[in-house]
């Protein structure tokens, strides 16, 4: 996997930092927020030393938020030096780390890539002009060279900031891979191990995965970013952010060459390692005026994703034959995909805001956006010489052999009725909204929203070099096993296969409007109510209208003299017109002129009683419970619970979702030199949901019917568990600091069914036993714990020696039994799935005060 | 000329003394003097004083500051400035660790180049009558839990110099509605983050002081990585309000999902309709026991909404699996999206149902 340092930069990114000088956003705008790594996620806030003199000298205790949450005892000051008309202060953290055990394991990895090794664990360099407020910021941290930041920022208090950033973010996506392609990262992989494409047997195959060596997958995403925020007047302000987001590396994919379920030794299904290589620049720039009685929002947003490839292209090993006796097939020898297109978005939004008597303000914003893109398409399939089944052995395609084809006239992108996507969402946003206090007492809020998606034309696969509709499924293996399921349709060759031939723009308009007021009980006690109705209205789903009205009652309540109460409970209804569950007719070849339906006419493309999730009726009621009360004036206790459930009315799709968890959280801060926590959550989920499974490949669409008997039908569960706990502790004695903590999750997940008879299940002789099942739980439990020993050496140099060990058990049913081999059949598995592990690791950081 | 070296020592140090010359100068007038009256003689703001306010003024003040005054204070309408000085003859802890901020570094440096810019009274309003009666509650504008002042004028406060931006939504939003102070995430008093003036080390932490089930969802299997600080809640959320009730950082959950995942943006030849409508119909953003934030395992996510003829709507059992009777592609590994890998949408034009 190619690998990227941040000295290593594309000329565009040093383009950028020339150029202008982004890039920390704002809450308003923009990603970015923060810069850490799993050594300190607060980025050098929790190993600053803590003021043993506290924050007051007036009350030695310290204070609580409204809310009631104890604030955090204050590090000490920096001791500012001067120079010049200037001071500074700095801290440079450096220490080498060492892991050992399963440290190559892809979870203990995930987004952190431990290497063993010298790392510079913090620098942070202040320098304040106090004459002026001038400042200026430095920020570094390496772990590894695929988990590094750094970041400056100069600029007066007040005045403009300007900022730069580099970052390696890892995200280890497969610790235990094996590919049996050379080329990973690229977008050309080859059969190694003496492979053929389209020749090869299981056996050569399973020979050739196993003896390939394993491996991780990793993408790595680099972060360049540049801003600017400046104060022009007291009342205007502005933004410019730019930045770069470039990924490398590959990722567990796909690669579909039909059934191997249906057809065994035949087919193909291929997990292949597909490259990730792309680049996003985004840009922000923002105009902002706050006036006593007006206020405006100016913004833009600019999004440009570039794929550096257009296409990705693979060997397939599997030799792959007609099912018709005596008939034979060129060999299928590549597969493709067209990577996700390189697009541009733009989003233009202006937001104004009036103050109104009553203490009121109204809000008016609007914003127009679109999403473009016009990649060049790649052709229906990338074979060479013919694809599909010579029937009677000439190797000529022609009326009498008539499921031969010739790649000439699918493999270019002559075969397709226009060359490049050509494809543009537009968005309309209006949002208008208001809030008043008529009463000392009484808040009244209120608003509107209307929100349109618009797609701007649609792709029609025709291929003018045949006449034919449709396109070349899977890579052409469908039509090398089965005659005819190539995937086109043809007025006269073909006239009754059903394929699709259009694509379906989703075009959708939401209308909301909501209506609530609140209602001061004393001063720090009020009740709220609101209600909302939601619209909406997609083009081309099985539903035009769709129409959500919800109530929530909240309740906030601080009067006590310890505790904190957030309460608030959520009736939704969902409702709308009837539901179309042949809507996308329209999109297959059935709806061309010349079109005949197949003998006992169009089989039902999906049992009527469906209800798609998204757009189905549902009742939903959901509470949440925040809660804080103060046990001491040293100690904290936090709570939530919160609870939430869905009822779907269909018979067959999602019918229940519910989900609800406590959470406790306990803080003690008894002095400057002691900080000590404990939490412990508990939460599960419940999902249930319904399907059915035809007899025959007959019209009939009712549930219970000719096609979908109820002694089909089948019903899944999943339920999952999560418990959570964890403990720190923080203790100075004199030159000496104790640091503990403690932290498990364990989840735990079931998916059980249970069906009316055999007839629902993929294979009728599982159903022999009983008419129920489960699949082996789902496990993913991590431990780890963190000790650590600091020694302030001297009044600028302190020592910390600490431990940090992590231990996994995972288990997901759905890599189970991988490990014995990762071909199976015609099946090749590149990924072995999640890994448990023990790892640990040891570090040594010396902490200098600059 | 060079003002003197802005050190804290050196400002305690400065501090003190004028502490000393102060009680020295007024020691006579003290006894007939009320502790009201000598508040209204000090200057609103005399920070440096003597050369190093004349050094100062060779900069203007900076715009953000430039139209600080003090506070108004309802609970103490006859109060009246004191200036800094006099607050941190008693505050000077509290002075010390402020000094530190961003916030002293532009109102320090603003009091300098305009004597009408306050520094402690621009947040807490004028001194006088707490200066009386310090433990009086509501003379001061305070921002904690025993504060009298309400959190109406608590936010009120600091809109005076933050309204607008990122605030622009705050009314009406669920963290207003909810009476959330400013305080209850920021506090400008220390730094106690490397950025945000945060009431907590970092952003996320902040959030959690109330979401911590939320944040306990970060440890599941799959999810964002906000636990190893590579992000933070206001990737997403913007806590001081904007247009969506989940206070999404854009109009749609979406767009806010494409600000790091562009390429999912297309639009794409043939697109998958759930995945367009919201990224949330199949994936849960705080984290999943399942593989890539799936709300549910895969083939049955799939199956809530593929009912259709054939192969979708088969009820697998564990013999499909690796090592049972009868394994089956449709069950194992990535299960649909192995074949169906351009799940999010396609740009291949034989790729209508995402094999390509």
């Amino acid at each position: 996997m190619p690998r990227t340092c941040i000295p290593v930069r594309a000329p565009l990114t040093l383009a950028l930092l020339l150029a202008l000088p982004a890039a920390q956003a704002d809450s308003g705008v923009g990603v970015d927020s923060w810069r850490g790594n799993k050594l300190d996620p607060s980025a050098g806030a929790a190993s600053a030393t803590t003021d043993a003199r506290g924050m007051s000298w007036l009350r030695p205790d310290l204070r609580r938020s409204p809310g009631g949450h104890l604030y955090v005892c204050p590090a000490e000051s920096p001791q500012m030096q001067p120079i010049g008309e200037w001071e500074y202060a700095g801290r440079v953290q450096l220490g080498y780390l060492i892991t050992f055990g399963d440290d190559a394991n892809g979870h203990w990895n995930r987004y952190v890539k431990w290497d063993s090794g010298l790392i510079l664990g913090l620098l942070e360099i202040a320098l304040r002009r106090p004459e002026d407020g001038s400042y200026a910021d430095i920020r570094a941290s390496r772990i590894s060279d695929d988990d590094a930041f750094f970041q400056a920022a100069f600029g007066r208090a007040g005045s403009y900031k300007v900022e730069a950033f580099l970052r390696e973010l890892p995200n280890v996506v497969s610790g235990d891979a094996r590919s049996i392609w050379s080329g990973v990262g690229g977008n050309d992989l080859r059969l190694i191990g003496g492979l053929q494409p389209g020749r090869s047997s299981s056996a050569e195959v399973a020979a050739a995965a196993a003896a390939a060596p394993r491996r991780s997958l990793e993408v790595v995403r680099s972060k360049t970013g540049l801003g600017l925020d400046l104060y022009l007047t007291p009342q205007w302000s502005g933004y410019a952010r730019l930045s770069e987001d470039r990924r490398r590396g590959a990722r567990p994919f796909g690669g579909a060459f039909f059934y191997n379920f249906v057809f065994a030794q035949n087919a193909g299904v291929l997990e292949t390692p597909r490259p990730v290589a792309d680049s996003t620049i985004n840009m922000n720039l923002g105009l902002r005026y706050a006036g006593s009685a007006w206020r405006l929002d100016f913004g833009y947003d600019g999004s440009f994703y570039r794929d550096r490839y257009t296409r990705f292209d693979f060997d397939n090993p599997f030799r792959i034959a007609p099912s018709q006796p005596g008939a034979s097939a060129p060999p299928v020898e590549r597969g493709q995909f067209a990577t996700e297109p390189d697009n541009d978005y733009h989003n233009l939004r202006a937001s104004l805001t009036r103050r109104l008597p009553l203490d009121g303000e109204f809000s008016l914003s609007a914003a127009a956006g679109r999403l473009r893109q016009d990649d060049d398409l790649i052709a229906p399939v990338n074979c060479q010489g013919l694809f599909g089944i010579d029937q009677d052995g000439s190797g000529q395609p022609g009326p009498a052999n008539r499921f031969l084809y010739a790649c000439a006239d699918w493999n270019t992108p002559a075969a397709l009725s226009r060359r490049s996507a050509d494809l543009q969402i537009d968005t309309l946003l209006l949002d208008s909204r208001f809030t008043l206090q008529p009463l000392q007492r009484l808040h009244l809020r209120g608003g509107l929203r209307f929100n349109r998606e618009d797609y701007r034309n649609t792709y029609l696969a025709y291929n003018p070099l045949t006449g034919d509709y449709g396109y070349i499924a899977e890579n052409a293996a469908p039509g090398s096993i089965l005659g005819g399921q190539t995937g086109i349709w043809n007025p006269f060759a073909a006239r009754s296969i059903l394929t699709r031939v259009r694509s379906i723009p989703l075009d959708q308009q939401e209308i909301a409007a909501h209506l609530g007021a609140d209602w001061r009980l004393s001063e720090r006690n009020s009740l709220g109510a609101t209600y909302t109705f939601t619209r909406d209205e997609p083009s081309n789903r099985e539903r035009r209208r769709i129409d959500d009205d919800s109530l929530k009652i909240a309740w906030s309540n601080r009067a006590w003299e310890r505790l904190t109460l957030r309460a608030s409970y959520t009736w939704l209804q969902r409702g709308g017109d009837a539901y179309d569950y042949r809507l996308y007719a329209p999109a297959y070849s059935s709806s061309l002129p010349g079109f005949v339906a197949p003998f006992g006419g169009l089989p039902a493309p999906v049992v009527e009683a469906m209800r798609k999730y998204d757009l189905s009726d549902r009742r939903e009621h959901k509470v949440d419970l925040i809660a804080s009360y103060a046990l001491r004036e040293d100690m904290t206790l936090s709570a939530n619970l919160r609870g939430d459930f869905n009822n779907y009315a269909a018979q067959i799709g999602r019918q229940a979702y519910d989900t609800g968890g406590i959470s406790l959280q306990w803080d003690w801060q008894p002095g400057p030199d002691t900080q000590a926590g404990a939490y412990f959550g508990y939460d599960r989920s419940r999902l249930v949901m319904a399907n059915v499974n035809e007899e025959v490949f007959g019209p009939d669409p009712r549930l219970g019917g000719e096609t979908f008997p109820d002694t089909a039908r089948w019903w899944a569960y999943d339920k999952q568990r999560n418990r959570s706990a964890g403990a720190n502790l923080v203790q100075r004695l004199g030159r000496v600091k104790l640091d503990a903590a403690w932290n498990l999750i364990d989840s735990r997940g079931i998916t059980s069914f249970r069906f009316n008879s055999p007839l629902a299940l993929a294979y009728f002789e599982d159903g022999a036993a009983a008419l129920q099942g489960a699949f082996s739980p789902l496990r993913y439990r991590v431990d780890s714990l963190t000790l650590g020993f600091s020694l302030a050496l001297t009044p600028r140099h302190s020592l910390r020696l600490f431990d940090y060990y992590e231990r996994g058990r995972l288990q997901d049913w759905h890599y189970q039994g991988l490990q014995a081999g990762s071909v199976i059949d015609h099946r090749v598995y590149t990924d072995a799935g999640p890994q448990s592990y023990t790892a640990n690791l040891i570090g040594l950081l010396l902490d200098i005060r600059l | 000329m060079p003002s003197a070296p802005h050190t804290s020592a050196a400002r305690r140090a400065s501090g003190l003394l004028s502490l000393i010359f102060l009680i020295l100068a007024a020691l006579p007038a003290l006894a007939a003097q009320t502790r009201e009256e000598l508040a209204r003689e000090l200057p609103a703001s005399d920070l440096s004083g003597g050369d190093a306010a004349q050094a100062g003024r060779r900069f203007l003040a900076a715009p953000g500051f430039a139209t600080a005054r003090v506070a108004d204070n309802p609970l103490a309408p006859a109060a009246a400035p004191v200036g800094e000085k006099m607050c941190v003859s008693c505050h000077q802890l509290e002075s010390e660790h402020f000094t530190h901020t961003l916030h002293a570094l532009g109102l320090f440096a603003a009091a300098k180049a305009d004597a009408r810019i306050p520094v402690c009274e621009t947040c807490h309003g004028p001194g006088s009558a707490h200066a009386q009666q310090p433990a009086a509650p509501g003379l001061i504008l305070g921002f904690t839990r025993t504060s009298a002042t309400p959190v109406a004028q608590q936010v009120k406060t600091c809109l005076s110099c933050h309204a607008g931006g990122a605030r622009d939504h705050w009314a009406g939003s669920i963290h207003q509605r909810n009476e959330l102070s400013c305080s209850d995430c920021h506090n400008p008093m220390a730094k106690f983050s490397g950025e945000g003036l945060l009431a907590r080390r970092s952003i996320n932490d902040t959030c959690a002081q109330c979401h911590n089930d939320v944040r306990q969802q970060f440890n599941r299997r799959s999810h964002m990585p906000l636990a190893e600080g590579q992000m933070s809640c206001v990737d997403c959320h913007n806590p001081h309000g904007s247009l969506t009730q989940p206070l999404l950082k854009t109009a749609t959950v979406n767009e806010t999902c494409y600000q790091c995942h562009a390429e999912k943006r297309g639009p794409f030849l043939f697109e998958h309709a759930p995945v367009r409508d919201s990224c949330l119909n199949c994936h849960t953003p705080h984290g999943s026991n399942q593989h890539a934030l799936l709300s549910a395992p895969v083939p049955f996510l799939c199956q809530q909404c593929h009912s259709q003829l054939g192969h979708p709507n088969d009820l697998q059992t564990p013999a499909s699996l690796a090592g049972g009777a009868h394994p089956d592609e449709r069950l194992m590994g990535r299960a649909c999206l192995t074949c169906h890998a351009q799940i999010h949408g396609s740009n291949a034009p034989s790729g209508p149902k995402f094999h390509e």
